[in-house]
């Protein structure tokens, strides 16, 4: 390399600061809850070309696919012809985007004329129109769940600040306070961003930065290449399935085929259902994301940079029509769960190869709750993520209530809803004891979160799965737990579906149960003192202690 | 006499001022009890405690209770149906692509939490009232079976009205006596019932430590005939009397790099610097924190041990680069430097005690910074071949010579401590090069001016006896104590009439305070709104001026937030949408009378100037030494050259005059 290390090591740096400080200013000045307090929202710099290099590590799902997203653009419109006022937004799933709630917008970087970079950022917005508030599980089509942002430029000094966009946006959806104040958090992120990567290219040149945006990509890849190399080649299978289309009871599958060579990694889901009718179609972009998160989290260390690098050593192919790559117009609302069983097809395939590096099935489901209600002053919507316990590893009891491997939001404190909702109330946010699948190390625990609503005519809305099914556990552990909806009416409790919508009535109680991980390895090799942590915290029965763990059954089990 | 004792990691430092003479001492600390190491830097300095007028105390104890997993056996009381916060937490990961994840570990096991029926709502109206006798029924005799030394309430909504966590405090306390119950609204005002909780629990968890720890330092003192009011430092950077810390403990979490950016704050100010950057770079890390128009930046919160803490610290950042710092390079080919380090043991390989990997300090033995004849006074033995060793195999990978390395790795060092620096500065809104930076810690200085030239700063200052600057921080603190409240309040037509009242009644609080304290004289205050667009969840920190009060607006109010918000985040210039207050902040201060004098120590052995070679990228060159106590005031020494003073030494690289002014302080300043 003829770059000077030392200016590399200094620049490369601050890049991967200057993208911590957008995802930390695009969070701290939004203004819906799901970016402000679940943090569903990232943020990236890419190069002149649109390859990434440097991100927020804020959403996986998001993060792994803000490079193919922005070549949507690229394709669509001439680069050079870009100046400091324009800008790119998308959100359209068949022409690279994710899902229609998640909006990125790509704002060119000068410096001295020159396009050195851009800085990009994607938000999940509250709402974007569609057929219901915030979620629509019923949709058929995926211009039921929101308008369609192609691969659009724009002026920032045209088009926004009352200008067409801003307008048109505003008047589609239903909470325009929220979507159009994180719009401007997701602007004001970029300019950050450009900011800061003026700066460096004033200090260093911007030959140099964008010698080092280069360099930093063969980092990641030569670090994520050498940890393939690790693995043993061969070809190894795994599969794994949702519940169900959300219409009949038939599971949908994923089937992976897993291929190491060398310092290449090749991830092929031929065999994989055919798309389904509802929203639980991932689009391609989606599945990518998902396979890469997986190959990345398994095979190299935590701390890698993930790149544009990262992406060269793997490939992935996904056969067209299938619900990992959907024809239009199927419906995309809810990618996440499919993208989940993606990435345990694959981590299943990694543990015949790589044994101490996977861990076991977690809950791995985004479950989307959604309560809403047309009140005198316009619509209430709250809409929170939950994840639920993670897989044990060859090392280690799974993470207790957390959210998924895929995402990264943050709960909504219970104070903060009390401040903005007056139509529910949280009546419990609690650990679920035993809810988790047992091993030499446990899986995680799931947990549940319940609401007391307070008014007429609201409305519940989910998307979840693994409502049948369970976590699968690896080498002799249990598998984890499942997960449920309930709506508890005068003494009646009523079981939602994982993908439903109901009526609600003053004094129920919404109850959604978050399922555990499983366990790994088998539960006679488990430490008696873990045993004993758990039955004195209250998250194990002395009963089940003793019908599961033959070492403390054995000890007397008093 | 005014005596600061510090209690340091490896050193309890002690500075004691009488009359501009100064007493400097320095004595192992003991971490069992650190209250021996305490008394043992008194009798070693030889004071008279009876003459004392003052004595100042910081210490690590409660940090290292937390750290160490040492403090009392807390019970955790809160709202029926939220027994698990402590553990569920925020639901998010810190790394997001590890799969091994494990969460932070509150200092309270889930066996160890309880519930009360009660519920308060955001408006702090009672939903469900509290039955006192009945909860006290159901808790007592479970809180006496489990033997709890202390009990943290933190109750939904307590934030908006205390009243059920108050009621609950007095009916444990009755049943408890010798129990510690502390309630979230004490602590923390403020709503996010994870934080608050949080905050509750580690406050709870350090107080019967502190407490005890107190006590016995008193007795001891008092023994020794001292008879005055020992006070302790917070770490908002001012000082309490000891009986207002009992209440607070956890207010002294972070008081030890608080002290030391308060001395660099006071005795900046006497050569007139008021807008200071403070650079601590001591053995395993660095701190860094801007100091504008002589007051310390104020965080509303901060994280330790990965718990979060909302309590108001100064606002510090802290990154793993120390002198011990390893040098490394990782598996992608990239030259790094920490967070790990040697520590004390090993430590690094010029120390000879069988470390053998590179580290920041070594790179200043090769580049000939460190000079191992004068490191620490020549007391200690540095072994130059030592660090070349260590540092060959890592130059050999980068195809560089050893003193090019060693350059390498402190410009990243410098870089790192930029990058610090910038998360303080140009985040927050503000241009670093309005600033001077003020170096200490042992291993500040030498890096000092390479870390300004970098940020693109003109002037560097460095104090005399940089290295313990934290114990004369101490004794030039004054008493402060910070008050919080959270009030939503929209920023209409009647808003300047609500922030007029709160500020009233928080003065009327702060002065009823200062009075049980015993502390006389006037106070000073400083008013701070954290306010919002509706819809945020973070607030900016708009300075209200206490003269314009009786005549503020809501105009004003509108235009001073539009400000600040866009500041920070680069947009927000349009005061279309609507805004509001979300809480207050008062910082009371007592100034403290007199400022004490901190001065060079002599070196009378040392030769006044000589003659040294530095290692720089473009190969050997001479540069002079110069021993600081021997310079005259203001006699200019031109860069390249090393000020070797007792506890550090100052790199005055090409380019770069040094002064010393009347003050005792170096001014280090880029010439033309």
């Amino acid at each position: 390399m003829a770059l000077d290390p030392t200016d590399y090591a200094v620049i490369s740096q601050a890049l991967a600061a200057a993208a911590r400080e957008m995802g930390e200013k695009l969070i701290r000045s939004a203004f819906s809850t799901i970016l402000r307090e679940a943090r569903d929202g990232s943020a990236a710099l890419l190069d002149r070309d649109g390859n990434t290099i440097a991100q927020a590590e804020l959403i996986p799902m998001q993060l792994g696919t803000i490079g193919s997203v922005f070549q949507a653009c690229a394709e669509t419109y001439d680069l050079d012809s870009l100046t400091e006022d324009d800008f790119f937004i998308i959100n359209d799933p068949y022409s690279g985007g994710q899902h229609l709630q998640d909006i990125f917008f790509f704002s060119p970087i000068f410096h001295e004329g020159q396009r050195v970079g851009f800085a990009a950022s994607v938000a999940h917005h509250l709402d974007i129109g569609g057929g219901s508030p915030g979620l629509s599980p019923n949709a058929r089509d995926v211009h039921s769940e929101g308008i369609v942002i192609p691969p659009t430029k724009f002026s920032y000094s045209r088009d926004w600040n009352g200008g067409i966009l801003e307008k048109f946006l505003r008047a589609n959806v239903r909470t325009p306070l929220q979507t159009m104040g994180d719009c401007d958090a997701q602007i004001a992120s970029n300019r950050v961003g450009a900011r800061r990567v003026g700066e460096l290219c004033s200090k260093y040149g911007a030959a140099r930065v964008m010698e080092v945006m280069t360099e930093f990509q063969n980092y990641s890849e030569r670090r994520f290449r050498a940890g393939i190399a690790a693995a043993p080649d061969g070809v190894y299978h795994g599969e794994d399935f949702i519940d169900d289309d959300g219409i009949g009871s038939e599971p949908v599958r994923v089937r992976a085929k897993v291929t190491i060579a060398g310092d290449r990694i090749e991830v092929d889901y031929e065999g994989t259902d055919a798309q389904v009718r509802t929203l639980l179609n991932a689009p391609l972009a989606a599945t990518m994301s998902a396979t890469v998160s997986c190959v990345k989290s398994v095979l190299t260390s935590p701390d890698i940079p993930f790149n544009a690098g990262v992406s060269r050593a793997i490939s992935v192919k996904v056969p067209k029509g299938t619900i990992l790559n959907p024809h239009y117009p199927a419906p995309v609302r809810a990618r996440m769960n499919i993208c989940y069983r993606a990435y345990n097809a694959t981590m299943k395939a990694l543990a015949q190869a790589v044994p101490d590096q996977v861990i076991a099935s977690g809950f791995d489901t985004t479950t989307s709750g959604c309560l809403s209600w047309l009140g005198p002053t316009g619509f209430s919507v709250y809409l929170e993520i939950y994840g639920g316990g993670y897989g044990a590893s060859s090392s280690a009891n799974g993470c207790d209530a957390i959210d998924m491997p895929m995402a990264n939001c943050a709960n909504t404190p219970v104070e903060a809803i009390d401040q903005d909702y007056s139509f529910f109330r949280v009546e419990r946010y609690a650990l679920e004891p035993e809810a988790y699948g047992h091993g030499a190390h446990r899986g995680g625990a799931g947990f549940q979160k319940a609401f007391r609503i307070l008014e007429d005519n609201a409305t519940v809305a989910l998307y979840s799965d693994r409502f049948r099914s369970e976590p699968q556990p690896l080498f002799g552990g249990t598998p984890g737990t499942r997960g449920a909806c309930e709506i508890h009416r005068n003494g009646e409790i009523i079981r939602l579906g994982s993908k439903d919508m109901r009526d609600l009535q003053k004094g129920d109680l919404v109850v959604f149960r978050l399922g555990g991980g499983a366990g790994y390895g088998a539960p006679a090799d488990r430490a008696l003192a873990e045993i004993e942590t758990d039955i004195a915290n209250g998250m194990l029965s002395e009963e089940t202690a003793r019908r599961i763990y033959p070492q403390f059954a054995g000890r007397g089990g008093a | 006499m005014r005596v600061g004792v510090e209690v340091g990691g490896t050193f309890t430092d002690l500075v004691a001022v009488e009359d501009g003479r100064i007493v400097l001492t320095k004595v192992p600390s003991t971490p069992h009890s650190p209250d021996i190491g305490v008394m043992n830097a008194v009798e070693g300095a030889g004071l008279a405690l009876e003459s004392s007028r003052d004595f100042v105390h910081g210490s690590t104890v409660a940090t290292n209770a937390l750290l160490e997993r040492k403090g009392a056996k807390v019970a955790f009381i809160t709202t029926e149906g939220f027994r698990d916060i402590l553990h569920l937490q925020r639901h998010d990961r810190l790394n997001i692509y590890d799969l091994r994840y494990q969460r932070p570990v509150p200092v309270v096991e889930r066996r160890d939490c309880f519930e009360v029926t009660e519920r308060v709502d955001a408006a702090g109206e009672v939903i469900l009232p509290l039955d006192v006798e009945a909860a006290a029924a159901d808790l007592v005799p479970r809180l006496r079976a489990g033997d709890y030394q202390a009990v943290g309430i933190c109750l939904l909504s307590s934030y908006a009205n205390p009243d059920h966590e108050r009621a609950l405090q007095a009916a444990l306390e009755a049943a408890l006596p010798g129990a510690f119950v502390t309630c979230s609204s004490d602590v923390s005002r403020e709503f996010r019932e994870f934080e608050r909780a949080s905050t509750t629990t580690l406050a709870a968890y350090v107080q019967p430590v502190i407490d005890a720890y107190l006590l016995r330092l008193e007795e001891k003192l008092s023994e020794r005939g001292f008879g005055q009011r020992l006070s302790v430092m917070q770490s908002n950077g001012g000082r309490l009397p000891v009986t207002g810390m009992r209440r607070n403990a956890i207010s002294a979490l972070f008081s030890g790099p608080a002290a030391g950016v308060v001395g660099a704050t006071r005795q900046a100010s006497r050569s007139g610097a008021g807008n200071l950057i403070t650079f601590d770079m001591g053995g395993t890390s660095t701190d860094v924190c801007l100091v504008t128009e002589g007051r310390p930046g104020i965080s509303p919160d901060t994280v330790l041990d990965g718990l979060p803490v909302r309590t108001p610290v100064l606002d510090i950042a802290t990154i793993g680069a120390g002198g011990g710092s390893l040098i490394w390079i990782d598996d992608g080919g990239m030259l790094r430097v920490g967070p790990r380090s040697a520590g004390a043991v090993p430590g690094p390989a010029c120390y000879n005690r069988g470390g053998t990997l590179p580290t920041i300090t070594d790179a200043h033995v090769i580049r000939g910074t460190i000079r191992p004849e004068a490191f620490l006074g020549g007391t200690m033995e540095i072994l130059r071949e030592k660090s070349e060793a260590a540092f060959a195999p890592l130059a050999e990978r980068l195809g560089m010579s050893v003193p090019q390395a060693a350059n390498a790795a402190l410009r990243l060092a410098a870089a790192n401590i930029v990058r610090a620096i910038q998360l303080i500065s140009t985040e927050k809104g503000h241009d670093p090069r309005d600033y001077a930076l003020v170096p200490f810690g042992g291993a500040g200085p030498l890096m000092a001016v390479e870390v300004a030239e970098e940020l693109g700063l003109d002037r560097v200052l460095v104090p005399p006896n940089a290295g313990v600057l934290s114990a004369y921080g101490l004794i030039a603190s004054d008493f402060s104590k910070i008050y919080t409240i959270t009030r939503r309040t929209p920023v209409d037509a009647a808003a300047s009439d609500v922030v007029r009242g709160l500020y009233a009644q928080m003065v009327a609080e702060a002065e009823g305070d200062f009075r049980d304290y015993g502390i006389a004289g006037a106070l000073s205050f400083k008013f701070v709104a954290d306010m919002r667009f509706v819809g945020q969840a973070f607030e900016i920190a708009v300075d209200i001026d206490r003269e314009a009060l009786p005549g503020l607006t809501r105009e004003q109010l509108v235009e001073d937030f539009i400000a600040a918000h866009h500041r920070v985040y680069l947009h927000g210039a349009s005061a279309r949408q609507a805004i509001e207050i979300v809480g207050f902040r008062l910082e009371a201060t007592r100034p403290i009378e007199s400022l004490p004098l901190l001065s060079e120590k002599e070196l009378p052995d040392r030769p006044a100037r000589q003659t040294a070679q530095l290692h720089t990228n473009e190969g050997p060159r001479d540069v002079l030494v110069v021993s600081a106590p021997s310079l005259a005031p203001d006699a200019p020494v031109e860069g390249p050259a090393l000020i070797e003073g007792y506890s550090t030494t100052t790199l005055v690289p090409a380019g770069w005059t040094a002064v010393r002014d009347g003050n005792d302080n170096f001014i280090v300043s880029r010439k033309g």
